[in-house]
């Protein structure tokens, strides 16, 4: 009996001591980590869902630290689709990395509008990027929040091999282009590498094949200031152009994601992939022995081939960070030219600071061709917004479109409504 | 002097009794803590939540039922519910047929000692060692409509024109993906059906059998109605995970429940609205999820709660 009450006791005084041993211990490592900090190095985290990228930031972060040695950076990546979840929550209790890395567009600028971030309209070396870059991270208080980081392209990937034993070229028009698919299909391949289980692909393509529809910037300016519709005869000629495509897909294409279509391409069962410029260094691991190449995509109604073109991160500074100056230092470093050209061969990504000249061939012409005629990525750039947004809503109803649930008129309309309901401009 | 003592002696023993007594429900406290802080304090934050207008992650001002309101009437929220909904009540059916039906037989298989019942027990248990995320996985390779196992089988066997892209169709993509949920959890079944049989008197059965009761009417008026408490247990698990069904959806058909919200249920329509699309590409509505959880906390609590009282009022009347 005694031995029991002694037990009890013991285990409550236990459990108390365990208790109050977490929390003093937790402070004193906070008071001692402060200390640290303020007497000789920062200590400065990094967000990002680039986990792949561990190693060429580390080489950035190394050149950094040669001219700030008093200022120590940790990159911390968290996995890609759970990074917005990640960011958010820790963003919502006051926490979060020092350094984040921004979402494009609209997510990035719900961030901004909330005041979490920082506005960084003094920092030096912001004038070189184009207007277009910046807002990317510009909050609607028309402050500038981010540095842009890179910029990401769209176009027709292909198989030099195969254009070369068929003797095709690259098209000019988009006769052309329908026409390769037509004799890439009769000679036994499959003309595009694209699947529609994953929506995301679906306004990935549409970025590239509805511009040379409804007529590239001339019709994203007009949309945007509200002059036109979705459901003009533009965009629904955009839409119906991607049904047309229907037959030159691969069988079974309703059950193809991204692995899918990506492994097709460079096994060489299909011929051409319409795809983002982040494949690049994916598929040459993949099939070291693939001749890859790009086209921009021809226009159906008698304009330049386009490049479809936006910036696909940012970099921003918490604003509950203790040492923001330390981070703008980071920050403004990433402005440089020295940075860029580092950022460009490490990475192999189109840095977003204009001029940046890299050593591989089809990354320069890449980037070649979208500062000579690109247009925007359109449901990213303008119309990420809205629940669910526009952007999710093109994927959904070109999805059902495919599945034969929908026609390209009743997509557009949809579209149309989707953007009603929040896009001011178009709000009558 | 004696007597004196005596009491006091009786009231010390008496004290310490009630101590005893009374510190043995200090014991639940540390599970209480981390049950308040990670169940009952984010339930009532939901709820809180779900009054209140929300501009991304900022709670704005409070709007009462609004958030309600619009999840059952504006479009598209309502449409997406409601189609959401009937996927999760497919989900309980199929579940209820295909997983706790065949476990049923399976473990009655097992009860009545054929050859090598060990090692079908733990082989119809193993998938359920995987991570739900590596199961998905898997599947989804071997439903593949170009290379998966499954279509070049049926090419092999010359049931070629069956061929289809299982998880692409809007047709077949959310009964494949109940059958591989059903797949995944029959072990359990089976072993507590296992279990269930096992707890059945001998006596009973060999008194069915002296009456002349043989195969199937033994099944159906013996072994049933004792197996009731399993066939509960089961119900109410399967109809609370069906209603909760998450994590297969989201492996295999992505945030969106591809394609075309065909295989959408309301816990994945409830990670949409509360944290946005997986790849960055959409905004929040906290609000509206909050609402959403609370409907879908509601709708379980309330039927599994009617279903257990109905079912322990049958028990009493057996």
């Amino acid at each position: 009996m005694k031995s029991l009450k002694a037990f009890t006791f013991i285990a409550l005084l236990a459990f108390v001591f365990i208790l109050s041993a977490c929390s003093s211990d937790s402070e004193a490592g906070g008071e001692g980590n402060g200390e640290e900090a303020s007497e000789d190095t920062i200590k400065l985290t990094m967000g990002s869902w680039r986990t792949e990228d561990k190693e060429s930031y580390q080489k950035v972060i190394d050149k950094f630290q040669e001219e700030n040695p008093n200022i120590e950076i940790e990159f911390k990546p968290s996995k890609n689709t759970e990074y917005n979840t990640i960011l958010n929550t820790a963003l919502k209790s006051g926490e979060g990395p020092d350094i984040i890395h921004l979402r494009p567009y609209a997510p990035g600028i719900e961030l901004a509008d909330n005041g979490y971030l920082e506005p960084i309209d003094d920092l030096e070396g912001l004038d070189k990027f184009p207007e277009s870059s910046l807002a990317a991270s510009k909050g609607s208080d028309g402050k500038q929040y981010g540095v842009p980081l890179n910029i990401s392209t769209t176009q027709i990937f292909y198989n030099k091999k195969i254009f070369e034993e068929l003797n095709l070229e690259e098209p000019q028009t988009w006769e052309e282009f329908m026409e390769i698919n037509k004799t890439l299909k009769e000679e036994g391949y499959t003309p595009l590498s694209l699947g529609t289980k994953e929506g995301w692909l679906l306004s990935l393509a549409h970025g590239m094949i509805g511009p040379a529809h409804y007529g590239a910037n001339e019709f994203v300016d007009n949309i945007t200031a509200g002059e036109t519709s979705f459901t003009s005869d533009k965009f629904v000629n955009s839409i119906k152009a991607m049904d047309e495509l229907k037959p030159y897909m691969p069988e079974n294409y309703e059950g193809l994601g991204m692995e899918d279509i990506r492994t097709m391409f460079f096994t060489g069962d299909s011929a051409m992939f319409p795809m983002g410029s982040w494949e690049i260094e994916v598929l040459r691991e993949m099939n070291p022995d693939l001749e890859l190449d790009f086209f921009p995509m021809p226009s159906a109604v008698g304009k330049e081939p386009t490049v479809t073109t936006w910036v696909d991160g940012s970099y921003a500074i918490n604003a509950n960070s203790e040492n923001k100056e330390a981070a703008k230092k980071f920050l403004q470093f990433m402005t440089t030219e020295e940075f860029g050209t580092m950022f460009t061969e490490e990475f192999k990504m189109i840095s977003a600071i204009p001029g940046i000249e890299s050593e591989d061939q089809l990354v320069n012409d890449l980037g070649k061709a979208a500062d000579e005629n690109s247009t925007p990525y359109m449901v990213l750039v303008h119309f990420a917004g809205g629940n669910p947004s526009t952007k999710t809503t093109i994927e959904t109803e070109l999805q059902g479109m495919y599945l034969g649930e929908r026609t390209p008129e009743q997509v557009a309309e949809a579209v149309q409504k989707n953007a009603e309901s929040w896009y001011k401009p178009l709000q009558k | 002097m004696q007597l004196a003592t005596d009491s006091a002696k009786e009231v010390k023993k008496q004290k310490k009794r009630n101590w005893k007594r009374w510190s043995i429900h200090l014991f639940p406290i540390p599970a209480l803590i981390i049950y308040g802080l990670f169940v009952v304090y984010p339930l009532f934050a939901a709820l809180t939540y779900s009054f209140f207008d929300w501009n991304g992650m900022v709670r704005g001002d409070f709007v009462g039922l609004k958030n309600f309101k619009d999840l059952f009437t504006l479009e598209p929220f309502s449409g997406y519910f409601w189609n959401a909904f009937g996927h999760n009540i497919l989900y309980f059916v199929l579940q209820m047929i295909f997983q706790n039906g065949l476990a049923f037989a399976l473990a009655y298989i097992i009860f009545k000692k054929i050859r090598g019942a060990e090692f079908l027990k733990i082989s119809y248990f193993l998938p359920r060692l995987l991570s739900v995320i590596v199961v998905g996985f898997l599947w989804k390779l071997i439903l593949n409509p170009n290379y998966g196992a499954l279509n070049v089988l049926l090419e092999k066997i010359g049931l070629g024109h069956l061929q289809e892209a299982w998880l692409g169709d809007p047709d077949t993509a959310l009964i494949a993906i109940i059958l591989v949920n059903s797949w995944y959890g029959l072990g359990f079944g089976v072993l507590i059906f296992l279990a269930g049989f096992q707890s059945i008197p001998k006596e009973l059965m060999e008194a069915g059998k002296l009456d002349g009761a043989t195969g199937l009417a033994m099944v159906r008026k013996i072994l049933i109605p004792l197996m009731i408490p399993s066939i509960m247990i089961m119900t109410v698990l399967t109809f609370i995970q069906s209603f909760e069904a998450f994590e297969l959806v989201y492996a295999m058909q992505g945030s969106q429940g591809e394609p075309y919200h065909s295989t959408d249920t309301l816990a994945v329509y409830f990670y949409r609205l509360a944290f946005g699309g997986s790849t960055g590409g959409s905004t929040t509505a906290v609000g509206l999820g909050s609402a959403l959880a609370v409907v879908l906390f509601l709708f379980i609590s309330i039927f599994t709660g009617l279903y257990l009282k109905y079912m322990q009022k049958k028990q009493v009347d057996m």
